[in-house]
């Protein structure tokens, strides 16, 4: 008898560990998510704009769950602790549903990378930037994001300044082609943000002007904040698994 | 003069855009044959149009601007011809099609308007004095915008 005991309070402090562990993770989850929604390293206009819920959906349902996963954690401490079948059988769907959503948003995230191509971000700049009547604030917003993105990293359009040349764009169509072949924020500025040499950066004399491409600005926070989310959260499910099974382990050998 | 105009060789990403192209500024192409006071035009026709060019008598007959899409040519950049002679420093391009201040205000001054169409476009320099044309390059190979 002292040996099955044993085993049973073995059995209680590895499940009342996992589920701190839980509990932990569950609150970094939320962290994660909140700081990616609230961020995005000031790109979350763009991503808005590009009407691509999908990743942002992922990272709302990652900050719900996370709350989720504290507070069923604590209830799970609880139930191992009292050895009580009715909390522990609560514990046990809560957690299961918990976990469909959970992975639900993983694979989301996780497949949505491929959708944040140079494509998409050019036909929202070719449309939505210096709109001159903004039908809504998010181009205002997109405009605000591309002139901060362009003089923050020293880069033009998203291959290159000879997008503006290359693609109608709501730009070209007040700001003639002679005067902006790209837009001023494209032209080397100095502390006033004006071009240090305006002719230069009309004729495209290397120096005066960028001629990089912001794709890879735009794409590598974004694509890092989103596998981020989507492993730590395939790394909790595992976790959470493997809890769970050791839960309904322990909630099967519980006498009534 | 056995000049020819040309786009810059060099790699600018703006030396043909969708109104404006780029030459390479032409340095001691005039000088013995220029004196002080002639100026140097750029005859700019469309590539169909420039066979039938004719080179004006005296500045009063210069085509303006706004003759282009009528005449299918026009001249512009007058500038001294001591500019572009071998001891002036001075940029290494001038750019066609770079003024569109001039272009609303309809002036009758040389006016360096965007150009209107893709072209192509043909171009030469003129050396013209107080009697009349002296000396000219020849045309270029034809220059397509964007």
């Amino acid at each position: 008898m002292a040996k099955s005991d044993d085993c049973v309070h073995i059995l209680q402090g590895l499940l009342v560990f996992g589920n701190v562990v839980i509990g932990m993770c569950g609150i970094a989850l939320t962290a994660e998510c909140i700081y990616f929604v609230s961020s995005s390293h000031g790109l979350s206009p763009l991503l808005k704009a590009t009407e691509d819920i999908d990743i942002n959906a992922a990272a709302w349902i990652g900050i719900f769950v996370g709350l989720a996963l504290f507070a069923l954690s604590i209830l799970g401490i609880i139930g191992v602790i009292k050895a009580s079948r009715t909390l522990l059988l609560v514990y046990i769907i809560l957690m299961l549903i918990t976990f469909a959503f959970e992975m639900a948003s993983c694979i989301t995230a996780a497949t949505h990378q491929d959708s944040l191509t140079p494509e998409l971000f050019l036909k929202q700049m070719l449309e939505s930037y210096q709109k001159s009547e903004p039908a809504n604030n998010s181009d205002n917003e997109v405009t605000k994001t591309w002139d901060e993105l362009m003089l923050q990293n020293h880069c033009c359009g998203v291959q290159g300044p000879s997008d503006w040349q290359e693609y109608t764009s709501t730009f070209r169509l007040t700001h003639s082609d002679a005067d902006y072949p790209w837009p001023r924020m494209c032209c080397v500025l100095n502390a006033q943000r004006i071009p240090v040499n305006l002719d230069g950066c009309k004729l495209g004399v290397p120096g005066y002007y960028n001629s990089n491409g912001c794709y890879n600005a735009i794409s590598g926070p974004v694509s890092t904040h989103a596998w981020g989310v989507a492993w730590f959260g395939f790394a909790i499910l595992c976790w959470t698994f493997c809890v769970l099974l050791g839960t309904m382990f322990y909630w099967s050998g519980i006498e009534y | 003069l056995p000049y020819v105009p040309h786009v810059p060789p060099t790699a600018l990403l703006g030396r043909v855009t969708a109104t404006t192209f780029a030459l390479e500024r032409p340095r001691c192409v005039f000088d013995g044959h220029a004196d002080a006071s002639d100026a140097v035009w750029l005859a700019v026709a469309f590539a169909n149009a420039s066979a039938a060019f004719r080179n004006p008598l005296s500045r009063a007959d210069v085509p303006p601007y706004k003759q282009l899409p009528t005449a299918g040519s026009y001249m512009t950049l007058e500038t001294a011809a001591a500019a572009y002679s071998c001891s002036a420093p001075s940029p290494p391009v001038l750019r066609v099609g770079g003024d569109t201040a001039c272009r609303d205000q309809g002036r009758q001054d040389p006016c360096n308007g965007p150009l209107p169409s893709p072209g192509p476009y043909r171009v030469k320099f003129l050396l013209m004095g107080c009697g009349g044309p002296k000396a000219e390059t020849r045309w270029s190979e034809p220059i397509l915008l964007r």
